[in-house]
C-alpha cells in the first residue's frame, strides 16, 4: 500500500503531553524562520525561491492529507491546485478591472475553486480505495487537462490567463508589487494554511482518516462509512491545494494548463515522499529541499529531472519514511545518548556513499551531455575537468567510481544498519 | 415480552454452489449471554458476517431489537447498537492502543465527522478510553502502536474495540482464541463484567469458557442449528454429542 512505513520492533507513538510542548516550539521556530528568511536571502533570486517554497509547502501538505494521513495516492492533485489558481486569476482580473477587493484575500478564491473541483472528483474517486482510487485520479487528471484545453474562454488556451496583482486598490500603501511584500503575503498564507491542516489532524475527521488508511474494513464496523471519510478528507485536501494554487497565481501572475498537468502532480508526489509521508513536518521538509534542489541544480545542470527521479527511487527503496522518517528513527537514539555508537559505522559508510554519488553524477552528466554534444553544443566542465562525452575512456572513470562505491556500500551498509537496529532496540527497552 | 435483541429468520447462504447455511433461525433474548459452538467450517463466522452486513444473505432476514436490519451496511448496523469483533485480529496497526480504542468509541461519543473540533476536547470519551485501557490491562501499552503489540495484547485490544462503543448487542468471534489459561480467565472476567445489561453473542471453542459464561448455547453443524437452549439441555442432547461433541464429550460429563 502507498505510504506504508515499516514499524520497528517496538515503536512508541509519542504521548500527547510531549507533542503538545514540542508542537508549540516547532511552530514558533517555523514562524521565526518565515519572518527572518527574506532578510537573509534578500536578493531577487532568494525571494523568489522563498515564495516558491511557501507555495510548495502548502501544496505538499495538502497532498499528504491524502497520502500520509488518509492512505490515498492522488495522481491528479495538481488539478485542484491549478483550478484554484485559475479561479484566483479570474478574480484578480476582476480586481484589475475595478472590483474593490484586497488582493491579499484572493487565495480564498483558490480554496473555492479547488473545493468545487474536488467535489465531483472526490465523489467519483473516493468510492474506491488503494489502486482503484489511484487509477481514478489519473483519469480525472487527464479529463481536467482535456477540459482546460477545450475551453479557451475560461482557461486562455496555450497562453493561459494572466493578471496584475498590483492592479487593485492599494491597502495601507501596500500594492504587493514588490517581491518582499508578496513574500510576506504568501508566507502568511502558508502559515495559516499549514496551521489549519495541522489542526485537522487533531480532529475526529483527522483521526478517522488515519483509521481508514490503516484498516477501512474495521472502520465500517465501528459506525463510520469509510467512503464518506475519504470523501471529506479529499474535499479538504482539494480546498488546501486550491489555496496553494491561489498563492501561485498571485506569485506568478499567470496560470497555464501546465499548472494542472501530470508533471505538476508528479512534482508534489516527489517532494512529499522525499520529505516523508509519515509525519506532519515531512512534506514541509520535502517542499523546501526539493524546491531548493530544483532551483540550485537547475542553475548548474539541465539534468534536474534525471536527478530527482534517481533521488525518488533511492528513497522509495531504502528510506520509505523519507527524510523525516530518517530523523524520526534516530531522534530517540540521540536523545538517549546512544548516538556515539552509530558514529563509527556511519562514518565508514559515508565515503562509500559519496563515491557512488560521484560516479552516478559523472555517468548522468556524461549521458546528458552526450546528447547536447551531438546536437552541436559544448560539453563544458565537471569537477574541474573538461568533459568529452564522445570519448569512451572518460566513461570509465565515473563507472569505476560507481562500481567501487556500490560494492563498498553493499559491504558497509549492513553493519551500519545493524548498529542502528541495535541502538533502537536498546533505546526502546531502556527508555520505557 | 420485549423483542429479542437479535432475531434470525430463515437465513440461507451459499458460496457459489456450496451451501454453507440452510434455514438458520434463532432468537436471542435481550440481556443474555449466548454461545455459538460447532465444528470448524460449520459457518459460525459466516453467520456473524451475515448479521453484521459483511456478507449479503441469499434468503431470510435479520432483526435487531425489533427492527429489520437485513441488507443494511455495517456502519448503519453499528449505529443501531450492534458491535462485533473478528476472529482474525483487525486493528489499526499504525495507531496507538489509545487511538485504536478512541476510534471505536467516537461514534457513541457523538464525534461525528467533525473537522472543526479538537478530538481531545471530548473529555468523556477520553475518560472512557482510559478506563477501558485499565480494564484490558493495556494501560502501560497506551502509546504503543497496535501493530507492535504481542499477539495476546492484540486479542485483548480486539475485544476492547467491540466493547468500548456502548453497543447494546455485542458479537465476539472466538475472543479467547490463542490466549493462555491465565489470559483466558482474565478475558472471561472482563466479559462477565462488561456484558452486564447488554446482550453478548460469542463464538467460542473453549467449552469451559462457554459453560462458565453462557446463559444459552446454540450448536451449529451441517449448515443448520442442531440444538439451542440452556447449557444443561444442550449438554444432554444426543444429536449434539453425535454432531459435534464426540471428541470433547468428556468436558460435558
Ligand atoms: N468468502 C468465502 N468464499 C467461499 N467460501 C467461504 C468463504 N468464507 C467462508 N467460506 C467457507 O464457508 C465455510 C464456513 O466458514 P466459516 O463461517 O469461517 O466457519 P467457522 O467460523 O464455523 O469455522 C468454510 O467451509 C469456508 O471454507
Ligand atoms: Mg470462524
Amino acid at each position: 500500500m502507498p505510504g506504508e512505513t515499516q514499524l520497528p520492533a517496538s515503536v512508541s507513538v509519542r504521548p500527547a503531553r510531549w507533542s503538545g510542548r514540542g508542537a508549540i516550539l516547532s511552530w514558533g521556530i517555523a514562524i521565526v524562520i518565515a519572518l527572518i528568511a527574506p532578510h537573509l536571502m534578500a536578493s531577487g533570486f532568494g525571494l523568489s525561491l522563498l515564495c516558491r517554497m511557501a507555495i510548495a509547502i502548502v501544496f505538499a501538505l495538502s497532498f499528504n492529507m491524502l497520502l500520509g494521513q488518509g492512505g490515498m495516492l492522488d495522481f491528479g492533485h495538481a488539478v485542484f491546485f491549478g483550478l484554484g489558481g485559475f479561479a484566483t486569476m479570474h478574480l484578480l482580473k476582476l480586481v484589475d478591472a475595478g472590483l474593490v477587493l484586497p488582493v491579499v484575500i484572493l487565495p480564498l478564491a483558490g480554496a473555492l475553486g479547488g473545493g468545487l473541483a474536488a467535489l465531483p472528483a472526490g465523489w467519483l474517486a473516493t468510492r474506491r480505495e488503494g489502486t482503484s482510487f489511484a487509477m481514478i485520479t489519473l483519469g480525472i487528471a487527464e479529463l481536467a487537462v482535456a477540459l482546460v484545453v477545450m475551453i479557451p474562454q475560461w482557461f486562455g488556451g496555450e497562453e493561459g490567463v494572466s493578471g496584475d496583482r498590483s492592479g487593485g486598490v492599494a491597502l495601507f500603501g501596500f500594492d504587493f508589487g514588490s517581491a518582499l511584500q508578496i513574500y510576506y503575503v504568501l508566507a502568511a498564507w502558508a502559515v495559516i494554511a499549514a496551521a489549519l491542516m495541522w489542526g485537522v489532524t487533531r480532529t475526529p475527521l483527522g483521526r478517522l482518516g488515519n483509521a481508514v488508511r490503516d484498516n477501512p474494513l474495521r472502520v465500517d464496523f465501528l459506525g463510520y462509512d469509510p467512503a464518506r471519510i475519504r470523501f471529506l478528507t479529499f474535499l479538504l485536501a482539494g480546498i488546501f491545494a486550491g489555496v496553494a494554487g491561489g498563492m501561485q497565481a498571485l506569485n506568478d501572475e499567470i496560470m497555464t494548463v501546465s499548472n494542472i498537468g501530470s508533471a505538476a502532480s508528479g512534482a508534489v508526489l516527489l517532494m512529499t515522499y522525499i520529505g516523508g509521508v509519515g509525519t506532519f513536518s515531512g512534506p514541509v521538509i520535502g517542499a523546501v529541499l526539493v524546491t531548493l534542489l530544483q532551483v540550485a541544480l537547475g542553475t548548474v545542470t539541465d539534468a534536474w529531472q534525471l536527478y530527482s527521479g534517481l533521488i525518488f527511487i533511492v528513497m522509495v527503496l531504502w528510506a520509505p519514511g523519507g527524510i523525516s522518517g530518517i530523523v524520526q528513527s534516530h531522534a530517540p537514539i540521540l536523545r538517549a545518548g546512544r548516538g556515539a555508537r552509530l558514529l563509527g559505522p556511519y562514518l565508514a559508510l559515508a565515503p562509500a556513499m559519496l563515491l557512488t554519488l560521484a560516479g552516478t553524477v559523472g555517468l548522468a552528466e556524461l549521458a546528458y551531455r552526450l546528447q547536447a554534444v551531438r546536437g552541436g553544443a559544448k560539453a563544458g566542465r565537471l569537477f574541474g575537468l573538461t568533459v568529452t562525452p564522445t570519448d569512451p575512456w572518460q566513461w570509465l572513470i565515473p563507472l569505476a567510481l560507481f562500481i567501487l562505491g556500490a560494492v563498498l556500500v553493499h559491504r558497509l551498509a549492513p553493519p551500519a544498519r545493524a548498529a542502528w537496529q541495535d541502538a533502537a532496540a536498546q533505546t526502546a527497552r531502556g527508555g520505557a | 415480552m420485549s423483542a429479542p435483541a437479535l432475531s434470525l429468520r430463515g437465513l440461507h447462504k451459499s458460496f457459489g454452489a456450496t451451501s454453507i447455511l440452510r434455514d438458520v433461525s434463532l432468537d436471542i433474548p435481550a440481556g443474555t449471554r449466548h454461545a455459538i459452538i460447532g465444528p470448524n467450517g460449520a459457518g459460525k463466522s459466516t453467520l456473524f458476517h451475515l448479521i453484521t452486513g459483511r456478507l449479503r444473505l441469499d434468503r431470510g432476514s435479520v432483526w435487531l431489537a425489533g427492527d429489520d436490519i437485513t441488507g443494511q451496511s455495517p456502519h448503519a448496523i453499528f449505529r443501531r447498537g450492534l458491535a462485533r469483533s473478528f476472529q482474525v485480529t483487525s486493528l489499526f496497526p499504525r495507531l496507538s492502543v489509545f487511538e485504536n480504542l478512541r476510534i471505536a468509541g467516537m461514534r457513541a461519543a457523538g464525534c461525528g465527522h467533525a473537522f472543526w473540533r479538537r478530538i481531545d476536547g471530548f473529555r468523556d470519551l477520553t475518560a472512557r478510553i482510559e478506563e477501558m485501557l485499565a480494564l484490558l490491562d493495556l494501560g502501560p501499552r497506551r502509546d504503543v502502536a497496535a501493530g507492535a503489540l504481542a499477539y495476546a495484547e492484540q486479542r485483548a485490544l480486539e475485544i476492547g474495540l467491540a466493547l468500548v462503543g456502548g453497543a447494546h448487542t455485542i458479537l465476539l468471534d472466538e475472543p479467547t482464541a490463542g490466549m493462555s489459561r491465565a489470559e483466558t480467565e482474565r478475558a472471561v472476567a472482563l466479559l462477565r463484567r462488561l456484558s452486564a445489561g447488554r446482550t453478548l453473542v460469542m463464538i467460542e471453542h473453549d467449552l469451559s469458557v462457554v459453560f462458565d459464561l453462557a446463559d444459552a448455547i446454540t450448536v451449529l453443524a451441517d449448515g443448520g442449528v442442531v440444538a439451542s437452549g440452556p447449557p444443561e439441555a444442550v449438554r444432554g442432547d444426543a444429536r449434539v454429542r453425535a454432531a459435534y461433541l464426540g471428541a470433547a464429550a468428556e468436558v460435558l460429563t
